[in-house]
């Protein structure tokens, strides 16, 4: 039973399948596990022991004890059986309520690789794997023996919540070195802004054995910068352009020339007018969204994009969750339970 | 220009006067004031000060002087009146540069900023000054023209001093604002680098320069006659360090001269200089001694940044510079990483390849442009560059636990774990044809247990000389030693 549970809740195949479908075969499961209860329970042959009722009710230390006040061993194993059910509900009761999430979350992938103009074409179109290094030359040019280091500099006064978030769903796809250091014209960083992004890796004295390396720097800087290859790249200024940069390392930009606009379109909304905009700006932007998520589970139509991730970051740090319309609360509780958002809310505080 | 008494003077004695030397034989109780505490607060109040004569020009019926004590100065003013008598102006307009005069006077406010002093809103009215000390009239050199910055002398002909004559009379030389700012901040880098350590339980050692034989090579030693035989001038306590490690005192740093027999005329050696130099053992990574040397060095750049500022202001005026910008905790790099970056410039060298000074620079700069940071570590240099005690990378035999930091894309210290064990110490050794005969005293230090340790040296005048952005070390060592300089 439970690895059934298990096993629906990994295979993203049945993701497509109609979800109404899967959910009634596991009540029907569920039911059937159920009416096989009493079949343990009818052991005792008291007639109050009913399935009914929560075995906990039973009283059954009353009715079952022996003449000379001790407890029989057949009610020790009874009550072993009961202490094993209880345990295997709430097993159950936690499954469910996760496959409930899955269910009312739309759906959310990063690791299909729906493109057909990408290179990586040989590989089945339902892989799920992290790409390897292949990807990592294809998008930052050859690899010269040397840790990828990719620099960001960042004002401590503004902490960008989108890189933050990327940073921890990069780290989940590649060996990711990061570091964080305090430039010298920075005055006084806050020192949960030092822990920003996790515990240093046991491996960190061996930089090789990284593929990307990313490295935050506070700094007093006007706008938030990115250098990557000196010799290659001028800096990438602006946290949309830094966010666009690496959620390209993440999956491709839709291939559909309109999604990927509209994607486009929403980042800059999101850094533009939510998070730097007036309270005018900002209600007109909610509205927007509101209007968007009423048609479609995610921003950008069914698929998660780099939209929602912006979009989430600057309405919690524009503090207007709370008073947001019902599309965009649903919308919310979505994107949390996909548990990438985590530094976002921690670092907000 | 003896003893003079002024004629209308309400006391007999004299107002201004060559004091002979033998003059100060009572205590007295008079106060004397600093010229830097001269504000407008102190208006109309009767002062002593003992000062140097900048300048002393008369003009009329009045003299203007400019007294200056260090890096401050400011104006004094004789001028002929009930108090001071023509002869007196004259006596002021005469007392030769550089003199030491101890006058009393009123401090006045001024209506206009005194734009050439360091005290801008007063100056002094002179009623009483007296000659202590009497400098010759011709100066080697013009303190004015010593600190005037190169690129303005030639522009309106004005003169700005040659180094070597800056050098050769560095009695003056030292007088001049820039030096006494030079010399405080390096003052404030040992006493940084002392107080960092002291507070991380290191103990201060000092370790003997007279040794019997050269630690790091033969060729760049220099050899003292010592009785019937001859011995040298240590090169670095490297040696010692290591005796002291290997003696339980688990972190020691000593600062000390280092010797070092390079005939080499750049501008960044000397053939004397002061080494700081560090040796700690460690648990169970070598990178714990780099993080203990880089977070020393980051508290120094604190130190300097937040508490030297107007020294470094100083020393800009004449020699002009960006300010000196880290990262903490300190940037580290892998050597191959750096060789990457170099490729990637156009720069042809191989991947075991030592880096020449110009790679070191270049690499510098390309590391100031992607992290914005002067001071960073370069590590796991390759093993066949590296001196036969430095450990070899157990993971990668090609390379070593060893490492360079540089400031401003010059090498400032150059470290490594060393081998502590005296089997492979020895093996190293035969590798690199040293003979063993010379070395057995080092190699027997680590018979008898010794712990995991590594270090690294930094040389004091090349820290300040990188820091302030200067050019020439000579610059940051009071009384240079290079292979064409034995004097002063």
């Amino acid at each position: 039973m439970q690895q059934t549970l298990t096993l629906y809740l990994q295979l993203p195949l049945f993701r497509r399948l109609k979800r109404n479908a899967l959910f009634i075969m596991f009540i029907v499961h569920l039911l059937l596990y159920l009416l096989t209860l009493p079949v343990i329970m009818s052991l005792s042959d008291d007639d109050d022991i009913s399935y009914h009722r929560s075995p906990l009710l039973l009283n059954t230390q009353g009715g079952l004890n022996t003449q000379n006040g001790e407890v029989e061993p057949a009610v020790k194993a009874l009550e072993a059986r009961q202490d094993e059910i209880m345990r295997k509900l709430y097993e159950l009761k936690a499954a469910v309520e996760g496959l409930a999430k899955t269910v009312t979350t739309p759906d959310a992938d990063l690791d299909l690789t729906v493109s057909s103009s990408s290179s990586l074409s040989s590989q089945s179109p339902t892989s799920t794997t992290f790409r390897g290094t292949t990807d990592l030359d294809a998008l930052l040019g050859k690899d010269l023996g040397a840790l990828r280091d990719i620099v960001i500099n960042a004002n401590p006064a503004q902490p960008p919540l989108t890189l933050l978030v990327l940073h921890s769903v990069l780290c989940q796809r590649y060996r990711v070195l990061s570091t964080v250091h305090v430039h010298s014209s920075a005055s006084s960083v806050p020192p949960q802004l030092l822990s920003c992004l996790g515990p240093r890796h046991p491996d960190s004295y061996a930089r090789q054995m990284f593929q990307l390396g990313f490295t935050l720097i506070w700094k007093d800087v006007p706008k938030l910068q990115m250098k990557f290859s000196v010799q290659n790249m001028c800096p990438v200024e602006g946290e949309a352009n830094v966010a666009r940069f690496l959620f390209k390392l993440l999956s491709p930009y839709p291939s559909d020339p309109a999604v990927a606009t509209l994607v486009d379109s929403w980042v800059d909304t999101a850094f533009f007018q939510l998070a730097e905009g007036s309270s005018k700006e900002r209600a007109t932007v909610l509205r927007a969204l509101n209007a968007a998520l009423g048609r479609n589970p995610w921003l950008a139509g069914p698929e998660f994009s780099l939209a929602d991730i912006a979009c989430y970051c600057c309405v919690l740090q524009s503090a207007s969750a709370s008073s947001a319309p019902t599309n965009v609360q649903r919308w919310i509780k979505a994107c949390e339970n996909l548990g990438h958002f985590g530094p976002a809310k921690l670092y907000l505080k | 220009d003896g003893e003079f008494s002024a004629k209308r003077a309400s006391t007999a004695l004299p107002r201004c006067l060559l004091l002979p030397l033998a003059d100060n034989k009572q205590k007295t109780d008079r106060v004397l004031v600093r010229v830097q505490d001269l504000i407008p607060e102190k208006a109309d109040q009767l002062i002593w000060l003992r000062a140097r004569v900048h300048t002393s020009r008369a003009k009329g019926k009045q003299c203007f002087l400019v007294l200056r004590q260090q890096q401050f100065n400011l104006q004094a003013l004789v001028a002929v009146g009930d108090r001071a008598s023509k002869q007196m102006v004259k006596f002021a307009a005469n007392i030769t540069k550089e003199s030491i005069v101890d006058v009393e006077a009123f401090v006045r406010t001024v209506e206009q900023k005194i734009e050439s002093c360091s005290q801008q809103d007063v100056e002094l009215h002179i009623e009483r000054i007296f000659v202590i000390s009497q400098a010759e009239p011709r100066l080697p050199l013009q303190l004015e023209d010593a600190v005037r910055p190169d690129g303005d002398g030639e522009e309106e002909g004005r003169a700005t001093v040659n180094q070597d004559t800056k050098l050769d009379n560095r009695v003056i030389d030292l007088r001049t604002t820039t030096s006494q700012a030079i010399f405080r901040l390096q003052s404030g880098v040992c006493q940084l680098f002392r107080d960092t350590l002291t507070e991380k339980g290191f103990v201060e050692i000092q370790t003997p320069k007279i040794i019997s034989a050269a630690s790091e090579g033969g060729a760049n030693v220099f050899t003292v006659s010592y009785f019937k035989t001859s011995a040298y001038l240590a090169q670095s306590p490297q040696l010692y360090k290591q005796m002291c490690i290997c003696g339980d005192f688990e972190k020691v740093f000593c600062v000390g001269p280092v010797f070092r027999a390079e005939d080499s005329n750049t501008h960044r050696h000397l053939t004397e200089f002061v080494g700081l130099d560090i040796e700690m053992a460690f648990s169970y990574h070598y990178h714990e001694v780099i993080d203990s040397i880089t977070d020393t060095m980051v508290r120094i750049f604190k130190g300097l940044r937040d508490n030297f500022q107007t020294e470094i202001q100083t020393v800009n005026k004449q020699f002009p510079s960006e300010p000196f910008k880290f990262l903490e905790p300190t940037l580290r790099l892998e050597y191959t990483e750096a060789v990457a970056m170099l490729h990637e410039a156009g720069v042809e060298m191989g991947d075991e390849e030592d880096l020449s000074t110009p790679n070191e620079k270049l690499l510098g700069r390309l590391v100031k442009e992607k992290y914005d940071t002067d001071f960073y570590v370069l590590d796991k240099y390759p093993l066949a560059v590296r001196p036969f005690y430095t450990m070899p990378d157990p993971n990668n035999p090609k390379y070593s636990n060893s490492y360079d930091m540089f400031m401003r894309g010059e090498e400032i210290l150059s470290g490594a774990q060393r081998v502590h064990d005296a089997q492979l110490l020895t093996d190293r050794a035969n590798h690199h044809q040293i003979d063993l005969e010379k070395i057995k005293a080092y190699i027997d230090s680590f018979r008898y247990g010794a712990p995991p340790h590594g270090g690294g040296g930094i040389g004091l005048e090349r820290v300040c000389m990188l820091y302030l952005g200067l050019h020439n070390i000579r610059q940051t060592s009071m009384f240079p030693r290079d292979p064409k300089r034995l004097t002063p």
